[in-house]
């Protein structure tokens, strides 16, 4: 391995200082001054109603009301990949929560004693609240228009249906292929619904200025895809739009593409001249955002007696509710990669996205991966149990390494899969029996795997600009977002590899779109990776000028010229030593004639993955590149279960993760950290519980349980892997949200392991876990 | 975020003066001394008082002292004063013990012991211990001083025996016996801050009857008393201990909710009963847990 001065070693967030003394300004520290109206919505009591008139008169009295608006000033659809979406509600709502009006008034509280009044007649219809009941023969219809929604190429609808896309993958044989099997194990496993519950709900302020220019300031991971999509929706200019994001205390995807915004950017449309904010309460945050979409996968794996797995069928049916804008392609990106990191001869993916009268589902952590891999991981390791085949063992038989096909045809990247089964299960001692420390207490190990690739269109790009200073600091733009994942830290020391500046000595803002360079989305765990070849392409450029203006002012070579220590040197003239700060702005003194060379050092770069296509068969899936690499790793896990009562100590986990090139460790580490909590809580102890009529029951942190400080395992092992991303910034690829994927089933095959019972619904919480025990007892 | 409200805010620096104010109809009032309940429940629009009357800046009311073999807890006292208290470690370790299970380090900065009864939701964690410890709720009003057993303090959920202009001052819990033992068991579905799915409180004094309480099983905090009586009849043994878990169902009345099934609470209880006993008489035996070491 390549030894770097700044990448690969633990820097500290540039950040970092800002955030923990509580400077750091968020959506909802800026200050608008007396001029801002306040919104609040109207929302639907209703899971699926058609709307028979709205009266707004009586909420126009309320004192401090400016304004009452409803969907009849907002015709347009929208979405990011499927335009299945108004601003307000048309002529019916589709979940309870969903907006059908909004009150502008000059405070808060008259907004929301206005939204109160606000009488809206409706026709309730028959609702559908999970895939079974939206699938049947004869189920009501909630998008009777989706055969003439916009869509992206790749999605497949089924007009007539509540199937907003079926992605079909076909590989080999696999009758054949299970028929060939000594052993088949097939079962089904539920994952509910889970909620992103970040610290920071969604915020967002907009004004239409008197000259038709519309900012919006937000709390996003996609600053620049929210003005392509209010550019849309809203009929205006890209130029005419500037989109502002300051911090975000919290993604996990919630606040990728666009959702509330949309209503902010549009009521500012309604009262030029006045900034306007819109601001969600934590039960909104939880039911008119995106949700991570339930899922109920059916699974049949067939394998030999030798270990090989011999084929695959995987029928993955998502409650993807409302509107499936976004969360369509959560359903694609399983539909295609719904094997595992496995390498596996016969193969049959369906994965279906259902319109369900629940709120709309969309991307989380993981983007599907998360979700299929609790049943995936947990079948391995039954099948591994059935062949009498240590788990271990029989993942490193079946492991996806590089160069191998891929289900859908294209080929596998350069991957560490062995080394990080190996070393996970190393570091939990696997096959080595722990004693239990009380009678009630039973000790239990697991191990599982996992892969993710980005999920991206295959034009997504990436851009930045860069600029030296007088004092030789630098100053780059990019438009990913910092969502707590070290992103900007990344970036700086990207570039500070390339210039020999200390990341302590280039600032990297979050983004405004007026004036930093374009970035598709921070999703994916793909900006390290897309944008790092972006801000690695600028800075190599920012290197060329300034070699080419020592070249040209002292004739040196450019080929013997090279940057250390933030000065020029050359490796045949050991008595140069130019500071950058001295010329990157003004230029390199001629000694000839004193005129000068060079200028103020500026740069950009752009990154666009050229080798990605969507084109494959809707019936087989074959065909094309759709993603352009995949992480791949495995973690390992001791826990206990105290058998009186269910309840779950997480004692160790390690988990080994690709990196490519880890280009700040101490990032990766803590991403390690965060994955596993985050990954521990979904399996644990978290759930989204709704009525027989479609009404969360649990919109709170006091009934929605995170996990807190106090059940965070004794110990996190955090190994990381180094296999090089040949297309990568100094070989990186991403890792951010691919560390809570394992998570699920690898308590759930320690919980096997413990106590001999198997769960295939999540969450294992202690009551599940107690009732299947005692249903065990007989 | 700010909460703005048509509501009349006292800030009272008396006795004296907060029973004059309470003394004046104007109509919905609500006392405020940690505001962990009643601020959360203004944001929320569950509570919509005409005005608040702030207990912090009352001289006297935070007094924590042993006076007269009892335990007087002001009605300021918040749980973290608990925590700290030497005299609670050293005569009443398990009031600690429940202490430390309340919510997060934040909020038991803030909440009071006193505001925990005041509030009484089923789930109160003072609650089933302060009936177990036979505690004593001290009432003043303009017409004078009133003492309720807490026994009868709970009526239903958020409703207790206070009466229109009257404050809680303080409790005061009779301290047990040197030899005494006791805990406190609670099962959540977090070991971080969460409402406790059930409760239980075990006091054993030497000679005396067992005093025995559960929550979150029934509308109000409750007695065991015939899970009491059996063991003040037949001792601690294994056996009896056996019997008295299979009392549970008939003392308590849990319901299935968002936090847990009627079953899941009633088999909990029953485990919590059993552990709670056997800590509480390993405590009054010299060889019990630790006290704060969480049973379930």
């Amino acid at each position: 391995m390549v030894d770097h001065t700044f990448v690969g070693h633990s820097t500290p967030r540039i950040d970092g200082v800002e955030k923990i003394t509580g400077a750091a300004p968020f959506t909802d520290d800026l200050d608008f001054g007396p001029d801002l109206l306040h919104a609040e919505v109207v929302a639907s009591p209703h899971a699926h109603a058609r709307i028979l008139g709205i009266d707004t008169y009586l909420a126009e009295q309320v004192p401090g009301v400016v304004k009452v608006v409803t969907g009849k000033s907002f015709q347009s659809t929208f979405g990011l990949y499927l335009e299945d979406r108004h601003i307000f509600a048309q002529d019916r709502v589709r979940f309870v929560g969903e907006q059908v009006a909004a009150v502008i008034a000059r405070t808060r509280t008259a907004a929301k004693r206005a939204a109160r009044m606000v009488i809206v007649s409706y026709e309730v219809l028959p609702a559908v609240f999970d895939t079974d009941a939206a699938l049947a023969d004869g189920a009501v219809e909630l998008h009777p228009d989706l055969a003439d929604y916009g869509r992206v190429p790749w999605f497949h609808p089924r007009p007539g249906t509540n199937i907003a896309h079926w992605r079909k993958l076909r590989k080999g044989d696999v009758a054949a292929g299970l028929r060939d099997a000594d052993l088949v194990l097939e079962d089904t496993y539920t994952v509910p619904r889970y909620a992103h519950a970040a610290i920071e709900p969604h915020a967002v302020v907009a004004e239409l200025s008197v000259a038709g220019r519309l900012t919006v300031w937000s709390a996003s991971q996609s600053p620049y895809t929210q003005r392509n999509l209010f550019a849309e929706a809203l009929g205006l200019s890209h130029r005419d739009i500037r989109v502002v994001t300051p911090y975000v205390g919290g993604g996990f995807g919630g606040k990728a593409g666009v959702t509330m915004e949309i209503i902010g950017a549009a009521l500012a449309m309604t009262v030029r001249g006045h900034p306007v904010k819109l601001h969600w309460s934590r039960e909104q945050e939880f039911v008119n955002t995106y949700q991570r979409q339930g899922l109920r996968a059916h699974l049949t794996i067939g394998a030999r007696r030798d270990g090989t797995i011999t084929a695959l069928q995987h029928t993955l049916h998502w409650d993807a509710g409302a509107y499936v804008e976004y969360g369509a392609n959560v359903v694609n990106a399983a539909g295609i990669s719904a094997t595992g990191p496995y390498r596996i001869e016969h193969v049959q993916l369906d994965s279906l996205c259902v319109y369900t009268n629940l709120p709309p589902g969309g991307p989380y952590r993981g983007f599907g991966y998360s979700e299929f891999t609790f049943g995936l991981e947990s079948h391995i390791d039954r099948l591994a149990h059935g062949l009498g085949i240590d788990p271990v063992e029989f993942r490193r038989r079946n492991a996806v390494v590089g160069g191998d096909e891929l289900p859908y045809g294209a080929q596998m990247n350069p991957s560490g899969l062995l080394e990080a089964i190996d070393r996970a299960a190393d570091a939990i001692d696997w096959g080595i029996e722990q004693p239990a420390p009380s009678p009630t207490v039973r000790v239990g190990k697991g191990i599982a795997a996992f892969w993710k690739a980005p999920a991206m269109p295959p034009n997504a790009g990436s851009a930045a600009f860069l600029k030296f200073n007088e004092d030789g600091s630098v100053n780059i733009t990019v438009s990913g977002m910092e969502i707590g994942q070290g992103y900007l830290t990344a970036m700086a020391q990207i570039a500070a590899e390339v210039l020999s500046v200390p990341p302590d000595r280039i600032r990297v803002e979050t983004p405004d779109t007026d004036r930093n360079a374009y970035e598709w989305q921070t999703v994916a765990s793909h900006v390290t990776w897309g944008c790092g070849n972006a801000v690695l392409a600028a800075a190599n450029q920012a290197r060329d000028r300034i070699l080419d203006t020592v070249h040209r002012a002292l004739g040196h070579d450019v080929a013997s010229l090279y940057l250390v220590d933030e000065q020029v040197r050359s490796t045949t003239d050991p008595d140069l030593a130019l500071p950058l700060r001295e010329f990157v702005v003004t230029g390199l003194e001629q000694p000839s004639d004193g005129t000068f060379k060079g200028g103020p050092v500026v740069a950009s770069g752009s990154f666009m993955p050229e080798f990605t296509s969507t084109r494959s068969d809707p019936e087989t899936g074959q065909g094309g590149k759709p993603n352009v690499h995949y992480t791949v790793g495995a973690a390992g896990l001791v826990l206990e279960v105290d058998v009186e009562t269910g309840r779950i100590a997480v004692r160790t986990v390690a988990l080994a993760v690709d990196a490519g090139t880890a280009i700040n460790p101490v990032a990766i580490e803590g991403q390690i950290a965060g994955g596993v909590l985050q990954g521990l809580g979904t399996v644990l102890y978290e759930e989204l519980r709704f009525d027989d009529g479609g009404r969360l029951l649990n919109p709170t942190l006091t009934d929605y349980k995170l996990p807190t400080a106090s059940d965070i395992p004794d110990r996190v092992i955090p190994i990381i892997v180094e296999v090089d991303q040949p297309d990568g910034p100094f070989g990186a690829r991403g890792v951010g949200e691919h560390t809570m994927i394992p998570i699920a089933p690898l308590v759930a095959n320690a919980v096997e392991d413990a106590v001999g019972v198997r769960i295939t619904s999540m969450p294992i919480t202690a009551e599940r876990l107690y009732l299947a025990l005692t249903a065990e007892d007989g | 975020m700010t909460i703005s409200l048509d509501l009349a805010y006292h800030a009272p620096a008396s006795l004296d003066e907060t029973l004059e104010i309470l003394s004046e109809q104007a109509g919905r009032t609500v006392l405020l001394a940690g505001g962990t309940d009643v601020v959360p429940s203004l944001r929320d629009d569950l509570i919509s008082p005409n005005r608040i009357v702030d207990l912090k800046r009352v001289e006297g009311l935070g007094d924590l002292a042993v006076i007269d073999g009892a335990l007087h807890v002001g009605c300021l006292v918040t749980f973290s004063d608990l925590i700290g208290s030497p005299a609670v470690h050293a005569r009443l370790p398990v009031l600690a013990e429940m202490a430390g299970m309340v919510a997060s380090v934040g909020i038991r900065n803030r909440a009071t012991l006193v505001g925990n009864i005041c509030s009484a939701v089923p789930s109160c964690d003072a609650g089933p211990l302060l009936l177990a410890l036979g505690a004593r709720v001290h009432l003043v009003s303009r017409e004078g001083v009133r003492t309720v057993d807490v026994d009868d303090w709970f009526e239903g959920p958020r409703r207790t025996a206070i009466r229109s202009g009257e404050v809680v001052t303080h409790v005061t819990i009779p301290l047990p016996a040197s030899g005494h033992g006791a805990a406190y068991a609670r099962l959540s579905r977090t070991r971080g801050e969460d409402l406790a799915q059930a409760c239980v409180a075990v006091v054993l004094e030497p000679g005396d009857r067992p005093r025995i309480a559960f929550g979150a099983v029934a509308p109000t905090p409750v007695r065991a008393r015939r899970i009491e009586a059996l063991l003040h009849a037949q001792g601690l043994d294994a056996g009896a201990i056996d019997a008295a878990v299979g009392l549970v169902a008939e003392e308590v009345a849990p319901i299935t909710d968002v936090r847990a099934t009627r079953r899941y609470r009633l088999a909990m209880c029953e485990v919590m009963l059993r552990r709670a006993v056997t800590a509480a008489a390993g405590r009054a035996a010299g060889d019990g847990p630790v006290h704060g070491t969480p049973l379930m």
